[in-house]
């Protein structure tokens, strides 16, 4: 029987995607490729928070303008406040407390998302200048 | 039959163990045992208040050259935070930069193998810096110490624009080590200025003393005029070029941050002293045959531990993030000219000079390296006369006279803009059809231009120089070779 069972890739994958975002340089490198000062000090300013994520999945050539659109129709994320980097895969977009929460947010983009076969995990979110805090600590 | 007493017998076994306990050498501690080592490390600290005030701080830094003496403290507090700000690589060259102690390189770090380093720095990069208003956008910054054994995941993480991270480590071999930020594209953070030294004595000191003690720090640029056509106090404004960053094709390569550095203020040293110079490559990408003109290296202690010892060396090869230290002795009055050997690179301004003398002596100078002058300010123009002076001194002055080729200053009077294109893309092809071109041929010599395989937007800029040249005030742009 061969040991590439679908189990075993299952596990070498998570164990994978853990060890990656597990390891806080990374983290923080995937934060950096989509981290636009102005935009984030724009957002703050109206006490709107950045969420990042990584994303996990096949990222084709040209396909950021389209997360990008994707993630901007979701009710409350911010226009024009989505940064994606296809190198990195990662995200961050803005959003109004107001509106939505972050668990709401997630949730309706990893739908859109999954569309694309893509999956989304929470990074950290900046709700103050200069705190990155890990989105697991997110109550609402 | 003849035997061997037994009391011979035991002498001569006594005698043979004697001996035996004699030739065994006893054994010496090693100075790399990792049992040894200090590798108690403590998480770094991440918070949301920034340093305030001077952007460097700590005793063991030195800002320039000069290596400042050893502080005995077995504790250094470093602080270094992160700037970005605008600075001169060349005349005419106002590059964006990105800074770790706002200065390019950035400061050097001088400790000894079992020194402790607490080291802390704020992301400022929001922060405007003095003089200049115009700079590039906060982003997130790292530091990664190649002199500490530490996990990079906590300790050389990326922090934004207002956060502060503190660490601490040991210092556990000697050595000249590259400090750099290591946020991605690491190749951009590097090539756009954000690199240093930390010399790590060994524990007992350098073997030799000196009386002058330097620190050359090689590195590249790769600037291109801003393509918003932005300006700093009228002159254009450079930023990083990712297209010749990506194939290595650099526009500058410099000591200590400038091109032609120490040509204008060169090191001073006496007859008969024994300079140590801390070498440094930090590329990013570029390797380095460093060579001192005059001299010979008496001692060359790789990455800058004595105990990867040279002796006799003209040249030593580093690549990218390698080091060495380099000792000799001035033999005579005259200036020494430090040179990346790969020629390609002093041209492009890798070139200082150690001397015996107060002031620069411009006959020291080699003819493809030329004192600061006359810049053009329009950017196509800038480049042209960079090209002109990597490539054409060798055969060509402006207002020195003919030497291989003519002298071309006033060249756009005498020919137009299309015998000039035509003549630069192909004189070959120019030297069987053109009459001028044949007699010009003639009055050299008969020795004809190589092709240069330029390219169309190369050959504009030569133009577009040729015609500042001949706009300037008589003896304004004056370049010759100088010896």
């Amino acid at each position: 029987m061969s040991i590439f069972t679908p189990f075993a890739a299952l596990l070498m994958l998570a164990l994978h995607s853990t060890a990656i975002l597990a390891c806080g340089h990374c983290v923080e490198d995937k934060i950096a490729a989509v981290y636009d000062h102005a935009n984030v000090m724009q957002a703050l300013e109206r006490k709107h928070p950045i969420a990042f994520f990584a994303i996990d999945g096949p990222l084709a050539d040209g396909t950021g303008r389209t997360l990008e659109t994707l993630a901007e129709s979701v009710t409350g994320v911010d226009k024009g406040s989505t940064r994606v980097s296809m190198e990195s895969a990662a995200m961050a977009v803005a959003f109004n407390p107001e509106r939505t929460t972050f668990a709401k947010v997630q949730k309706a983009l990893e739908r859109k998302f999954s569309g694309k076969k893509l999956t989304l995990q929470p990074l950290r979110i900046m709700d103050k200048p200069a705190q990155l805090k890990p989105a697991s600590q997110r109550q609402d | 039959m003849r035997t061997i007493s037994s009391s011979r017998s035991c002498m001569l076994i006594a005698a043979a163990l004697l001996l035996a306990s004699c030739d065994r050498q006893t054994p010496q501690a090693d100075p790399y045992d990792q049992s040894k080592m200090d590798l108690h490390l403590v998480p770094a600290k991440l918070t949301d208040e920034r340093h305030q005030g001077a952007f460097a701080e700590g005793n063991a830094l030195s800002m320039g050259a000069e290596l400042k003496p050893l502080d005995p403290a077995p504790v250094k507090t470093i602080r270094l935070d992160t700037t970005h700000k605008i600075i001169d690589i060349a005349p005419g060259v106002k590059f964006s930069a990105w800074t770790f102690g706002d200065q390019v390189p950035a400061p050097t770090i001088r400790a000894r193998v079992g020194d402790k380093i607490k080291f802390s720095m704020s992301n400022r990069s929001d922060e405007p810096v003095p003089g200049v208003q115009l700079t590039a956008a906060p982003m997130m910054h790292s530091m990664d110490f190649h002199a500490a054994m530490v996990s990079p995941q906590d300790k050389y993480r990326s922090i934004a624009p207002g956060q502060t991270i503190e660490f601490e480590f040991t210092l556990n071999y000697p050595g000249i080590f590259m400090y750099h930020c290591g946020t991605p594209m690491i190749l951009e953070h590097i090539a756009s200025g954000m690199y240093g030294a930390l010399v790590v004595e060994p524990r007992d000191g350098y073997p030799t003393k000196v009386n002058r003690e330097y620190v050359i720090i090689q590195s590249e640029f790769y600037a291109k005029p801003d393509p918003s056509g932005r300006k700093v106090d009228t002159a254009p404004l450079y930023v990083l070029d990712g297209d010749r960053l990506r194939v290595s094709q650099p526009t500058h390569i410099v000591f200590n941050g400038t091109h032609n550095g120490m040509v204008k203020h060169p090191l001073p040293a006496k007859p008969g002293e024994r300079v140590r110079l801390y070498v440094l490559n930090v590329g990013p990408s570029k390797t380095s045959s460093f060579h001192v003109v005059g001299t010979i290296f008496d001692r060359v202690w790789i990455e800058g531990n004595p105990d990867n010892q040279f002796r006799g060396m003209q040249t030593v090869l580093l690549g990218s993030s390698n080091s060495a230290v380099v000792e000799f002795v001035i033999p005579e009055e005259g200036s020494y000219i430090m040179v990346d050997h790969h020629f390609a690179n002093a041209s492009q301004g890798a070139i200082g000079l150690i001397s015996t003398t107060a002031a620069a002596q411009e006959k020291d100078i080699e003819h493809h390296n030329i004192p600061a002058s006359a810049t053009p300010t329009d950017p196509d123009a800038a480049q042209g006369k960079l090209d002109f002076e990597s490539k054409c001194l060798a055969c060509h002055t402006v207002g020195g006279g003919d030497k291989v080729g003519p002298d071309l200053a006033g060249v756009t009077k005498r020919r137009s803009d299309d015998w000039l294109a035509r003549w630069l893309k192909e004189p070959e092809k120019m030297l069987e059809i053109d009459a001028d071109a044949k007699a010009m041929l003639k009055q050299f010599n008969n020795l004809p231009m190589p092709n240069q395989n330029l390219t169309d937007k190369e050959i504009s800029r030569y133009i577009q120089y040729f015609h500042w040249i001949d706009t300037q005030p008589a003896g304004t742009a004056k370049i010759a070779e100088t010896h």
